[in-house]
């Protein structure tokens, strides 16, 4: 009973932190319908910075992490107007950014490792202790995760929601010929959408930086996680990515437990192709 | 003008194929035979990958996996239960083409477009996983060595024949699939869908055929590949070889007979002095990738097709000019 419970909830920790995670694919997918697969890369580049500018510079957190979060910003503006822009517009596109988000990614990760080395870093945590309620026992760490993913997520959905960009940006993912009637400047939004985007992936790379351990390689295995969570709840729908990425997290938790954690990207595999035979669309397919 | 196309382009494939049949007579080096050996491998892997993107429009982005799946079939049946090489490889090819079918076909051709390059992706990253825990038949993350030869006491010389024979082979398979009923169905599909399927192309079947053929050849491909070299670990499986044989087909042309094994030679070879550039090297990789994609996504069939125009544009001015003389 106990190790189930602070099972689940080690699963609770890590399924918020995948969720912040995904949610950067679902953005650029959902409204441009390009698949960014230099994804877990752009997390890291996020986490890197605020690192770098807490060790090498020495400023504190917030100052760091504000100016991870505007370098991300304009690294997706700037590989959206140089890269992105002229492939959208030729015949394959579909695909070749795909291929060319690869190489950027393989490109990325190794100015990384040429700029940081291969050692291990890891950004130190904002709060110790931990908070002990019975036989439950969360570090006080993790519970600040989880309320800052839940904060950051509510924010995101205010902007969605409220906010006459984050009207364009879902007007643009319902359909890019009638945000066009109106008056919507598509390309403007796009390039604000990978701004966003790379903006919440650099955060997410922060907040996954402080709980496990940075290298250059770590990227692609954080990536391929984005991308079964975001299938699995459905390319382009937030919310359903938020859920799958709970659900993923408490089974990768259990799994751990009762099997062993190489079981874990197998079971996540299996999962995975199940969905897609029942639920091509994933658990909440739908837009933004 | 056509003519002269045409008599061109056999040319150059005849010398390259005799080029190839003499070349070990020619006195080359051990290392330069093994180099052509990875060349021929690698060259069907691009084949086989750029018939499913460049022509069947299925992104498919694991078959790095059913090379894995064809060689590692293969190398436990020869080394383990002693079977002949000959033996174990069609049934390397046609395990992997089955599985492949099965599992990742039959699911992912259903879909659309990003959904075939996002289980296939995710189907050959949990391939490692899956060799470290079967460790005791496959070696785990050790993986397989000292897997016999296709012959016993066979030579750098043996390996550079017995692999440039599949490598023609399959090349040729290869040229008439695309040449084939179904080759023409993809033409059909991509330039007007709804037409092809009113003249009663089945998108699904005619994928999922190309599909298998892809995959038993780059299963074949897999038994060449440990019979040839000797050994296969989940390093196969990494980012490294998966980028080399993507940049193989980007930088070549994607959707050319040609354009891969052309980008093969370029890769396998230049792969080779680029180890000067260590740790720049994977840098260096991505770099090309994107700026081939960006600047060049015709690849260097486009290069060719742009000289040859050249050529012969000057060739046929020449001789208006001899004919007003």
């Amino acid at each position: 009973m106990e190790t189930i419970v602070n099972t689940l909830i080690s699963g609770l920790i890590s399924g918020s932190l995948y969720a912040a995670m995904a949610l950067g694919l679902t953005i650029i997918y959902g409204v441009s319908r390009v698949f960014n697969f230099g994804h877990g890369v752009v997390a890291l580049i996020g986490a890197y910075l605020t690192w770098m500018a807490l060790q090498s510079f020495g400023v504190p957190f917030l100052p760091a992490t504000l100016f991870a979060l505007a370098a991300m910003f304009l690294l997706g503006v700037g590989i959206y107007r140089l890269a992105i822009k002229p492939l959208l517009q030729k015949p394959n596109w579909e695909f070749s950014t795909v291929l060319f988000m690869l190489g950027a990614g393989i490109l990325l990760e190794n100015v990384l490792l040429q700029l940081f080395g291969p050692r291990v870093k890891s950004i130190p945590t904002f709060l110790t202790g931990r908070l002990i309620i019975g036989f439950v026992e969360i570090n006080g760490h993790e519970l600040a995760l989880i309320a800052i993913v839940i904060i950051f997520i509510i924010l995101l959905s205010l902007f969605f929601k409220y906010t006459r960009l984050g009207q364009a940006m879902r007007a643009v993912a319902q359909s890019i010929p009638g945000a066009r009637v109106v008056g919507i400047d598509i390309d403007r939004i796009f390039s604000y959408t990978f701004g966003l985007a790379f903006l919440v992936t650099g955060f997410s790379g922060i907040l996954l930086g402080t709980k496990y351990y940075l290298n250059p390689h770590i990227g692609w295995e954080w990536m391929v996680k984005g991308f079964v969570i975001t299938t699995f709840g459905g390319l382009g729908s937030t919310t359903g990515a938020i859920y799958a990425a709970i659900i993923l997290g408490v089974v990768e938790a259990l799994a751990t437990l009762y099997l062993g954690a190489i079981w874990v990207w197998p079971i996540w595999f299996g999962m995975f192709m199940i969905i897609l035979l029942l639920r091509p669309q994933g658990l909440l397919g739908g837009r933004l | 003008m056509n003519a002269l196309k045409f008599n061109w382009r056999t040319l150059v494939v005849i010398l390259g194929i005799i080029f190839l049949l003499i070349y070990p007579l020619l006195g080359a080096s051990s290392y330069m035979r093994h180099l052509f050996v990875l060349f021929f491998i690698w060259a069907i892997v691009a084949a086989n990958w750029n018939l499913l993107m460049g022509y069947a429009g299925i992104n498919s982005l694991g078959n790095i996996g059913f090379l894995a799946i064809g060689g590692y079939v293969s190398g436990i049946l020869a080394k383990t239960f002693g079977l002949s090489p000959w033996l174990t490889i069609p049934i390397g090819g046609l395990t992997t083409c089955l599985l492949v079918t099965v599992f990742l076909g039959l699911p992912a051709l259903r879909l659309s477009g990003i959904y075939i390059a996002l289980l296939t992706l995710i189907f050959a990253d949990s391939l490692p996983s899956i060799l470290t825990q079967t460790r005791e038949i496959t070696g785990g993350a050790m993986g397989l060595h000292e897997i016999p030869p296709f012959f016993p006491g066979m030579t750098k010389t043996g390996a550079y024949y017995v692999s440039l024979t599949f490598f023609l082979v399959i090349l040729y398979i290869v040229y008439r699939v695309i040449h084939s009923s179904s080759g023409l169905a993809f033409v059909a599909l991509r330039d007007s869908e709804n037409f092809a399927y009113c003249l009663g192309v089945n998108k699904f079947r005619e994928r999922l055929k190309v599909f298998a053929i892809a995959s038993f050849l780059t299963g074949i491909a897999g038994g060449v590949y440990v019979h040839a070299l000797g050994d296969i670990s989940p390093t196969t499986l990494g980012i490294e070889p998966f980028l080399l044989t993507i940049a193989m087909i980007e930088l070549g042309g994607v959707g050319t007979f040609a354009g891969p094994i052309l980008g093969a030679a370029v890769i396998v070879f230049g792969n080779e002095f680029l180890r000067l550039a260590d740790t720049l090297r994977l840098t260096l990789l991505g770099a090309l990738i994107c700026l081939t994609i960006l600047f060049f996504p015709g690849g260097l069939m486009q290069l060719v097709d742009q000289v040859e125009r050249w050529v012969i544009r000057l060739l046929t001015k020449r001789r208006d000019l001899s004919k007003k003389e």
